[in-house]
């Protein structure tokens, strides 16, 4: 829903998403995943099936009235909700976003909470905020008193975690969560979606800057950063297990101790840009060009497959030998 | 943005939201206790003549186009949810005929535990939707860190004093913090307000929480993933069975009557239920409505050349006149 303050100033937006392997031994049904998401009773929990099994949450919303974190330190008040999801892909990989919208321009005042409730997912500022030390700010200032929205993404994990009755918290695979902050500003007139920076940064924290074509929905942007971060997720975790895994030992059986669990739960999602709305692909076309995540991931997985034929090989070599 | 639309659809992924029908003004002609009703038919003939002239000033002053009929409905709320002492074949005949009596007609009468529990097999309780659709109005310095209010049971307009604390160093006013209203003109009027009692797993709903869901069901605003709920059962006006549980949870006892959802809101209660309809504007203004509904409504009441508040709050109005 556009707020009439959006047809006029820029609105910036901003978001953190976390990414992690769902607590379970096992992938949940679409049936169990509509279950896990129902963060509301009366709300849709939208379920796909093509092309790859996605669950999404309602949106719920936190209230906050705090400062806007900014690189200049500068002291701005912000009023207004926080909106946060939850998705699960083929019923493994479980995120959490929370986002918000913030027009450079709000009331001069704190309205009644309904001005606010009438604009989900909108924080106000109350005044101004310059633009570029928001967005700047949102990705590197981590201050008390400021906005905090990484507790929010991590409250709607843990409440999502805590549903003991379809997880066993019986994880196949030991694997980091990560973090990926992104900000997008309105591109210029006539100019497509694009990506500004991609940084991988310490502690699973990445950073993303878009510029998206104006009235874009926020939800859209989400969606492709959540899908930045499930195969960023993806290729981290990867990358992590063939690193420290001790290939080319004479025992096969630590191999398949660490190959197995990723043949078994990772190499099947990777589905780079499936769910993105079509104004944003561009974005993952200039991904695949530089770095190249495919690229990188299909040589992960080529590994993988490598390190199986060779130790089918060796085992039938063994046993012949024995026998 | 305009698109071309996607070739290959899944409808789960892609839900829609239910319409429904709505009047200019939903306007409730009164609220009772049960022991209310135990004082016998004059006390009903009384509280109805009280509210009659109320209820006609509020019906002239609705909010409708100037040209076209304006669609006014009256409602009825009968609490069978806190305690059942009479049965509905011995209790809403007399009040139909009391109601009568003073020229009005109840087009909508409901039972108040609808508002409570689920009203069909595998559908969400009311009270349980609008439970899960509160967003706390943050007190200034809330970053995104709180207890929710699902876990506590008690929704504020404001910042709670802090616990008091007991140490000996302190004198008797010390430490005292007072609590605040949030967004208050100059001095505070702090409510907190308490919308269950019992278990999470064996909750007991608050009068005032139970008439927060009212109000949002008769504002229409009120949706069960999509699907209308509280719709209206045709029933005759003079047949009324020995259980409440055999009563559909909202009957329509005027086949002619304005659609039961309305754009405003319009309650005449006696003055005693001021403290609960103060409540249930700390619960309304803190409920994020279904946004599909939202948008039907503003859809229906634009295309009505009606210019409608956003919030369910500014929709809803009270009269609480003398001697009811």
């Amino acid at each position: 829903m556009a707020t009439p303050e959006e047809t006029t100033r820029p609105v910036l937006a901003c978001g953190e998403v976390r990414t992690c392997l769902l607590p379970s031994s096992r992938a949940l049904s679409n049936k169990e995943a509509e279950l896990l998401l129902r963060l509301r009773d009366d709300d849709h929990v939208r379920v796909s099936t093509r092309p790859g099994r996605h669950v999404l949450s309602p949106e719920i919303l936190t209230g906050v009235d705090c400062r806007f974190p900014l690189a200049n330190r500068a002291k701005v008040r912000g009023v207004g909700t926080v909106a946060s999801r939850a998705a699960l892909t083929e019923g493994r990989l479980l995120q959490a976003s929370s986002y918000f919208r913030a027009p450079v321009e709000g009331p001069d005042r704190r309205q009644p909470w309904g001005y606010y409730l009438a604009r989900p997912g909108t924080l106000l500022p109350v005044g101004r905020i310059p633009e570029s030390a928001c967005l700047q700010g949102f990705l590197t200032v981590r201050e008390e008193g400021c906005l905090d929205i990484g507790s929010i993404a991590e409250a709607l994990l843990a409440r999502i975690s805590r549903h003991t009755g379809l997880l066993d918290y019986d994880v196949p695979l030991r694997s980091a969560a990560t973090k990926l902050w992104w900000t997008a500003r309105p591109a210029a007139p006539g100019e497509g979606a694009s990506l500004e920076r991609f940084t991988l940064a310490e502690d699973g924290v990445r950073t993303v800057l878009l510029r998206v074509p104006r009235g874009t929905e926020i939800t859209a942007v989400v969606g492709l950063c959540e899908d930045l971060a499930l195969h960023d997720w993806l290729l981290t975790t990867m990358v992590e297990k063939l690193d420290d895994n001790g290939f080319g030992s004479a025992d096969g059986t630590a191999t398949l101790r660490v190959l197995g669990p990723l043949v078994d739960h990772l190499l099947h999602l990777w589905m780079p840009g499936a769910r993105v709305d079509r104004t944003l692909g561009a974005v993952w076309e200039v991904i695949e060009e530089d770095p190249g995540f495919s690229r990188q991931w299909h040589t992960l997985v080529q590994r993988v497959r490598d390190q199986l034929a060779l130790q089918a090989v060796m085992s039938q070599r063994q046993a012949l030998a024995t026998g | 943005m305009s698109e071309p639309e996607a070739v290959f659809q899944e409808t789960s992924a892609r839900p829609r939201t239910e319409g429904v029908p709505f009047a200019h003004l939903s306007l409730e002609l009164g609220h009772l206790y049960m022991e209310d009703f135990a004082e016998g038919p004059e006390r009903l003939r009384r509280h109805f003549a009280a509210v009659r002239p109320w209820a006609d000033a509020a019906r002239a002053g609705a909010v409708a186009p100037q040209h076209g009929r304006r669609r006014v409905s009256t409602c009825f709320l009968i609490d069978d949810y806190f305690s059942r002492l009479a049965t509905p074949a011995e209790l809403v005949p007399p009040l139909l005929d009391a109601a009568e009596h003073a020229g009005l007609t109840i087009d909508y009468l409901a039972r108040e535990s609808a508002c409570a529990g689920p009203n069909e097999p595998r559908r969400t309780s009311l009270a349980e939707s609008v439970m899960g659709r509160l967003v706390e109005s943050p007190p200034p310095g809330s970053n995104g860190f709180r207890p929710p209010v699902s876990r506590t049971g008690w929704l504020a307009n404001g910042r709670r004093a802090p616990a008091e604390r007991t140490s000996a160093a302190l004198d008797a006013t010390g430490g005292w913090q007072p609590p605040s209203e949030t967004g208050a003109r100059g001095h505070s009027v702090f409510v907190d307000v308490e919308l269950w009692s019992g278990s999470v797993e064996r909750r007991t709903w608050s009068c005032a929480f139970l008439a927060a869901v009212w109000q949002l069901a008769r504002l229409g605003l009120l949706r069960d993933r999509g699907r209308a709920v509280l719709t209206p059962t045709p029933w005759a006006a003079d047949s009324f069975p020995a259980d409440w549980d055999a009563l559909p949870p909202l009957l329509r006892l005027n086949p002619t009557a304005a659609p039961f959802t309305a754009y405003y809101t319009c309650s005449v209660l006696p003055s005693r239920f001021l403290p609960v309809e103060h409540a249930v504007r700390v619960i309304l203004e803190q409920t994020q409505v279904d946004t599909g509904a939202a948008g039907h409504v503003a859809g229906l009441s634009a295309s009505e050349g009606m210019d409608l508040p956003v919030g369910a709050v500014e929709r809803s109005a009270y009269v609480f006149p003398p001697g009811l």
